[in-house]
């Protein structure tokens, strides 16, 4: 009877079922996997070798668009940790970081200048892991460029930009200069005084340029300073322009290694007698399926673990200065620091240099005239305008320029020796691009910006709020070996009843330090006649505020000078241990 | 174990650990997003102070305590109880201030108490950049919590601190004419070394070695008496007519003239 029902219905007999339903399951497995069976799965996870004949694994390459996209196989000998150090694959893992994270940021954002600066807040304040992705766009952004510039000297110094990667190369530096733009544009973002005055700063080159300069600036700004339209300029090429080149780009990049000439085989392995055993293993397939695919999976759990280490122990941390003010100049404006070169390259002014040399020649020839280049050459245009451009068509030309054939470091010493010094040049450039180099700030402006300067922490900021105890604290007079004996406070209201701190240690030693400068200036010439003191006074039930203020007679013109610098203290104020 | 292997379990494990980091980020989330809020709130107050001691102490006096005849104390009682009342606002008290602050005045709710009353003295500008002032409404959204501060001490809640200013000694007529200096808010205007910083008016160190000598046959209490009084009848060189309120006279009790003139004479 039910075997009757059975034949009707055409449902297999029970030993039959278990192979069937298998049979399904297999199916669909296939389909998920682009072509490969339970079987071969569970091989491919094992890394045992394929179950059957022809190779399922290839199949997959053919039937599934990501898998289409990479090489069947790479030679072993390409795929060597030494060779690669899998810099592009880093580069375009943070990419990748890039979009996913700042497709969401997006969302929270708001690119106009009333509230681009509060969405952030709202992003660190109100978002659920707000903070945390915004850390991992910026750290993702800074990793981003550490290992396009790691990646292009590694292309460099193997010499794998040669024939037939040479436009491989080019669309790489192009990529190169993408993710710097990239990097700058995503800077203004946030609206803070760093973001708005590193990027007016930046845009300003533009503005020397001849004929076309104050057009280009205006372009970029979309007003004579940076406002509504500079943001939504700014942003858009952040978020849509950019995004969608470097896409386009990385596809060229990534088809030409993929599909035209593999990643290169190091130039020992290329150019050096190899002893048979040697050979085969060099050329040993090293298929996508499972090798390079569990290989990469496993590079990017590395990834992702690595930058959520650095967060979680906040060994990093995106800035967020004080809402951009227009009307304030901040004293030093911090470029992001990979173009620390770039404006290391600003602060030498060529004229000022030929004029140095050649003048004091005509004067020992009593010539009666004086070179006077200054007036000609304006030094921001050239070391703004004219050397960066320069500097990038010689790294576009470099496959058109180094016409030797060999790819071994020692059969090409000019190259390598090239390659090292412009790294010594691009850091040494760096050094002098850094806020602090070649900039003189008179004495007692550096001595009250060293201890709490306009943004971020500083000693000053770092007292803890029940130390600060009103009262004038008088530059050279004598205070006991604490400015309030009869204050203590318990550092932690709601800890340890016995921790109690006794006077006001840190004040004390911020005052001790705040004197010591100033009299040493004093001692040098540097402030004569010098009047100065730290001013503490309550402003609110906890709101504290504190002068630090300077008057001395100027060396030179012998007029009363004073610095002095208001700084608002809450007792909330966020308070790194 | 082969490399496919090795790799598989590490990856496994490294997921695993950043999947751990990320629970355990997600518990801190919480108390995270409230204290950046609080910390956010006190970098708020700190960024409103200095705003308000650049643009508003002007009028509203050093410490918002208001001056006479010009514009209100924006730390007492009344400000935070029954202002709202008295205008009609329906909604809280910082968007009030946000809301003022931004358009300023344009006609004195108070023109018996405070300046609007002639024509001649200013009611509170526009500060909002939207309508021509200086300030952005950041800084007036920093201004407005900066005031709101002040709600505890203004409602008794916590005592009054003691601000820096030294004390005065309310036994003599000096003493007590050092603190209606600092009361009637001559000081948001006048600067007294180590009493006040205005820079409205002219400073006022040295005033009695000097007073005697200004106006020909005013002695130098005359003079001081008349300045307080009909500000207009002599004014220093270099100072506009009609910034000093001529409200004093009868704002102030004739006790508490005597003795400011008094501490005033102090001035050498």
């Amino acid at each position: 009877m039910l075997n009757a029902l059975r034949r009707r219905l055409n449902i297999p007999p029970r030993d039959q079922w278990r192979a069937a339903i298998a049979k399904i399951i297999d199916d669909r497995v296939r389909i998920i996997t682009a072509g490969l069976s339970i079987r071969e799965l569970r091989a491919v996870m094992r890394g045992d070798p394929p179950t059957e004949k022809p190779n399922p694994r290839y199949k997959v390459i053919t039937t599934s668009f990501v898998a289409h996209l990479r090489p069947r196989y790479y030679p072993k000998a390409s795929t060597w940790f030494t060779h690669t150090y899998r810099l592009g694959f880093f580069t375009t893992f943070f990419f990748i970081v890039e979009v996913i994270t700042g497709v969401i940021l997006m969302v929270y954002y708001i690119p106009f200048p009333d509230q681009a600066y509060e969405s952030i807040l709202v992003i660190e304040s109100n978002v659920f892991f707000g903070e945390l992705l915004r850390d991992l766009h910026r750290l993702g952004a800074e990793a981003m460029v550490i290992f396009s510039w790691l990646h292009l000297l590694r292309t460099y110094f193997t010499g794998s930009y040669k024939g037939p990667r040479t436009f491989t190369w080019l669309t790489g530096v192009i990529l190169l200069l993408i993710t710097a733009w990239l990097s700058f544009t995503g800077y203004l973002l946030p609206w803070d005084q760093l973001a708005y005055w590193a990027v007016t700063v930046g845009t300003s080159i533009t503005e020397s340029g001849p004929v076309v300069g104050p057009a280009l600036n205006l372009l970029m700004r979309g007003a004579p300073d940076i406002g509504t339209g500079g943001l939504l300029r700014f942003y858009l090429q952040h978020v849509i322009l950019f995004p969608l080149l470097a896409i386009a780009l990385i596809s060229i990049h990534y088809y030409k290694v993929s599909r035209e000439h593999s990643i290169s085989l190091p130039a020992v392995v290329e150019e050096t007698e190899r002893t048979p055993d040697q050979k085969k293993e060099d050329n040993r397939r090293i298929d996508l399926i499972p090798d390079l695919l569990s290989h990469e999976v496993f590079l990017v759990s590395l990834g992702i673990f690595i930058m959520l280490v650095i967060l979680y122990f906040r060994w990093f941390a995106s800035p967020l200065e004080t809402h951009a003010n227009p009307q304030q100049t901040p004293l030093d404006t911090k470029a992001p620091w990979y173009f620390w070169w770039l404006q290391g390259l600003l602060k030498i002014d060529p004229a000022a240099i030929i004029e140095g040399m050649v003048n004091p020649i005509f004067e020992t020839f009593r010539l009666g005239f004086r070179l006077e280049l200054s007036k000609l050459l304006n030094s921001k245009f050239i070391m703004g305008l004219i050397v960066p451009p320069t500097l990038i068509i010689i790294l576009l030309a470099i496959p058109y320029i180094d016409r030797n054939p060999s790819r071994l470091a020692r059969k090409r010493p000019f190259a390598i020796m090239w390659g090292i010094a412009w790294v010594f040049i691009v850091i040494a450039l760096s050094f002098m691009g850094t806020p602090q180099f070649g900039i003189e700030t008179p004495p007692a402006t550096r001595i009250i910006q060293d201890l709490a300067p306009e943004e971020g922490e500083g000693a000053l900021r770092l007292i803890p709020y029940q130390e600060l105890q009103q009262g004038i604290y008088v530059v050279g007079e004598e205070y006991g070996p604490d400015l309030c004996p009869t204050l203590s406070y318990q550092p932690d209201p709601e800890g340890d009843v016995n921790n109690v701190v006794v006077g006001c240690p840190n004040l004390t030693a911020v005052f001790r330090e705040f004197s010591e400068k100033l009299l040493a200036a004093e001692a040098e010439g540097e402030l004569p006649d010098l009047n100065a003191n730290i001013t503490v006074e309550q402003v609110q039930y906890n709101l504290k505020r504190v002068t630090p203020q300077v008057e001395w007679t100027d060396p030179e013109s012998g007029e009363t000078k004073t610095y002095e610098h208001t700084y608002y203290l809450h007792q909330d104020r966020p308070h790194e241990e | 174990m082969k490399r496919v292997q090795l790799e598989i379990v590490f990856g496994t494990i490294l997921v695993l650990l950043s999947t751990a980091i990320v629970v355990i980020l997600g518990i801190q989330e919480p108390q995270r997003m409230a204290d950046f809020e609080v910390q956010q709130r006190a970098e708020l107050i700190e960024f409103g102070a200095s705003v308000f001691t650049i643009n508003c102490t002007r009028c509203h006096g050093s410490q918002a305590q208001g001056i006479t005849g010009i514009a209100p104390s924006l730390r007492d009682e009344y400000f935070f109880t029954q202002r709202l009342e008295e205008v009609g606002w329906q909604g809280g008290l910082e968007n009030y201030i946000v809301s003022v602050v931004t358009t300023g005045r344009q006609v004195s709710t108070r023109p018996d108490q405070y300046a609007g009353a002639t024509g001649t003295s200013p009611v509170m500008p526009t500060w909002s950049e939207r309508f021509g002032g200086p300030l952005r409404d950041d800084q007036i959204r920093a201004v407005a919590a900066f005031i709101m501060n002040f709600e505890p001490y203004a409602l008794g809640q916590i005592p009054t601190v003691e601000p820096l200013v030294p004390l005065a000694d309310e036994s003599t007529p000096e003493g007590r004419g050092q603190a209606v200096f600092v009361q009637a808010g001559c000081n948001a205007c006048h600067t007294i070394s180590g009493l006040s910083t205005g820079n409205i008016g002219p400073v006022l160190d040295g005033l009695a070695s000097r007073a005697g000598d200004t106006v020909s046959g005013l002695t130098a209490e005359e003079y001081i008496r008349q300045s307080i009084v009909e500000p207009s009848a002599y004014v220093v060189e270099g100072f506009a007519d009609g910034l000093m309120p001529q409200t004093f006279g009868t704002t102030l009790t004739e006790e508490q003239i005597n003795d400011l003139v008094a501490f005033l004479l102090t001035l050498q």
